[in-house]
């Protein structure tokens, strides 16, 4: 455990001494501030103060950033080890490789949620915004079930994004080939799950469009069955880097 | 402390260690001597754990690296090649993360940290960012960072690539001051760094052990012939075809000199073939201005040695 807390540590450090993080912080934050100014323009218009509510964890703009930024938080995790050759120097001590990818994980998910601070500041003035009598608002239940969807992606995304930083030594081909997969698959199964003509597509489409789920989320609904397809794909992508690590030393 | 039997490595192109066995006793500090692609790394990285062998066995202070490698691990202090090092970490911060990575208590860790800054030379730079730190000073860092657990093993993979003659000087003296503590298993292509540092030398070539011995022993297995180098002034095909009809006596080289001299490296089973070669002169009529016996350095045993190849 000690050593699982020093790495984890370690790479909370890393994270935040690198520029990347801070531009990555910078645009998502913008992002944020874009969202809630276009929720309050919903609102302008008439909008049910509800549904501008839920509009705080899955807005477009930030759903459909989170495919892109995943990459430039995980691009590092294993390749700059690599290429460093700091990971033959981490695996020549106690540290087991399951502690190793752990930590990894859990530091870039941490970050992550730091990313997601400032859209809790915003609920919280949206919150004081609202006469006290509005009906059905502030709707708790909805805040955290968006909450827990935003966690939920992420931690899948994350693990796709450090699996493929386990296959290179180079931070750009981890974070293209991470931007290729993530991106493409949350474009090609929001298709599937919204345009496509098939009723089996559509189907399969709604299992894994990680857009649909959090339009889901946000509105309060929390379907076990996609809580379970997000923590069993993160642990099989962790259990696939895991033994990547243990087998591609050289 | 350690030994190695029958281990074999292949990577899928190649065959990089081959069959290699030896031993080391606690308290020695071992030169691991081979030209670049000998198969050296792969071995130490063998030894520390970091990649698994094909057939063979290890142990270190008795225990097994297949069966107990952290066990193994918690007694090698290792440097590996790069010196690979956070260059965003203070010296400090570094080795006490490193510290703790390798399993030494909270409570003893500042201490440890600060023993082997003090080991290294590193007192004065706690506070500096890794990467802003000379060569010198990383390597430093390194070698603080293997032996802040208090190995019983260091092993260290050539530990002064890339430094200047001065850094150099240094890290020798700082590796021959650890060797009273630790066993040293040190790795390097620059022969004077065995020479200078190493009480038995281990020469790899091509994946296997050519030779494991003191310096001395290894210069005297080779003074059982010895070369002899001659000017004199003659035609050459004659000359050499006169010397190589002597019993005991064969040319390996001869060359024109530039001032029209003929110069001659001559292979002689005892150096004191010099007086038949003088004798052969005189009788010849050649004039003479050099006849001398080359000394041995330890490059040419092993440049010999891993030339042999083909006969192991």
């Amino acid at each position: 455990m000690g050593v699982f807390i020093s790495l984890l540590k370690k790479e909370l450090r890393t994270c935040f001494y690198s520029p990347i993080a801070y531009v990555v912080m910078f645009f998502f934050w913008a992002l944020t501030g874009g969202n809630f100014i276009w929720l309050l323009s919903q609102l302008a218009h008439g909008e049910s103060l509800t549904i501008a509510t839920q509009l705080m964890f899955s807005g477009p703009l930030l759903t459909f950033a989170i495919p892109v930024i995943v990459p430039l938080i995980t691009m590092r995790l294993f390749a700059e080890e690599r290429k460093l050759g700091t990971l033959e120097a981490l695996l020549t001590t106690s540290v087991k490789v399951p502690e190793l990818v752990l930590a990894k994980f859990f530091g870039a998910w941490i970050f992550y949620i730091v990313l997601w601070l400032p859209a809790i500041v915003y609920v919280f003035f949206q919150h004081q915004l609202a006469p006290e009598d509005t009906l059905g608002f502030p709707d708790g239940g909805a805040m955290a079930a968006g909450a827990l969807g935003a966690l939920l992606v992420g931690a899948l995304y994350i693990a796709v994004g450090l699996f493929m930083s386990t296959l290179t030594s180079n931070q750009i081909v981890a974070a293209i080939s991470g931007f290729a997969v993530l991106f493409g698959s949350f474009l090609g199964t929001m298709y599937m799950a919204y345009t496509a003509q098939e009723s089996a597509v559509r189907i399969l489409g709604n299992y894994y469009s990680s857009f649909a789920h959090m339009m889901d989320f946000a509105r309060g609904i929390v379907d076990s069955r996609i809580v379970v397809m997000y923590v069993t794909h993160t642990a099989w992508f962790l259990f696939a880097a895991v033994r990547i690590v243990e087998s591609k030393r050289v | 402390m350690i030994k190695v039997s029958g281990v074999t490595k292949k990577y899928p192109a190649r065959l990089a260690v081959d069959n290699i066995s030896f031993e080391v006793g606690r308290g020695e500090i071992v030169g691991f001597l081979g030209p670049n692609g000998a198969g050296k790394t792969t071995t130490m990285r063998m030894l520390t754990g970091y990649l698994p062998m094909n057939s063979g066995r290890i142990e270190v202070a008795g225990f097994d690296i297949s069966k107990d490698p952290q066990e193994v691990r918690r007694r090698i202090g290792y440097l590996p090649e790069s010196c690979p090092l956070y260059p965003e970490m203070r010296v400090d911060e570094y080795l006490k993360f490193r510290a703790s990575l390798k399993g030494v208590k909270t409570s003893a860790r500042r201490s440890k940290v600060n023993e082997a800054k003090e080991l290294c030379g590193l007192t004065e730079v706690g506070k500096r960012i890794i990467g802003q730190l000379s060569k010198g000073y990383r390597q430093r860092v390194g070698l603080a960072d293997s032996l802040v657990h208090d190995p019983d093993l260091l092993v260290l993979d050539e530990p002064t690539v890339g430094l200047d003659p001065f850094q150099i000087r240094q890290v020798r003296e700082l590796i021959t001051h650890l060797a009273e503590r630790h066993t040293v298993l040190l790795s390097t292509h620059i022969l004077q760094e065995v020479e200078a540092i190493c009480e038995r030398i281990l020469i790899i070539n091509e994946g296997k052990i050519v030779a494991s011995d003191t310096e001395e022993n290894l210069h005297r297995q080779l003074q059982a012939c010895s070369i002899i180098e001659m000017e004199v002034q003659a035609e050459k095909e004659a000359a050499v075809a006169r010397i190589s009809a002597l019993e005991g006596l064969d040319v390996r080289n001869a060359g024109e000199l530039a001032d029209g001299w003929l110069w001659l490296e001559i292979e002689a089973d005892s150096a004191s073939m010099r007086v038949e070669l003088f004798n052969l002169a005189v009788a010849e009529g050649w004039s003479l201005r050099e006849l001398s016996e080359q000394q041995h350095s330890l490059e040419d045993t092993f440049v010999e040695l891993t030339r042999k190849k083909g006969t192991h």
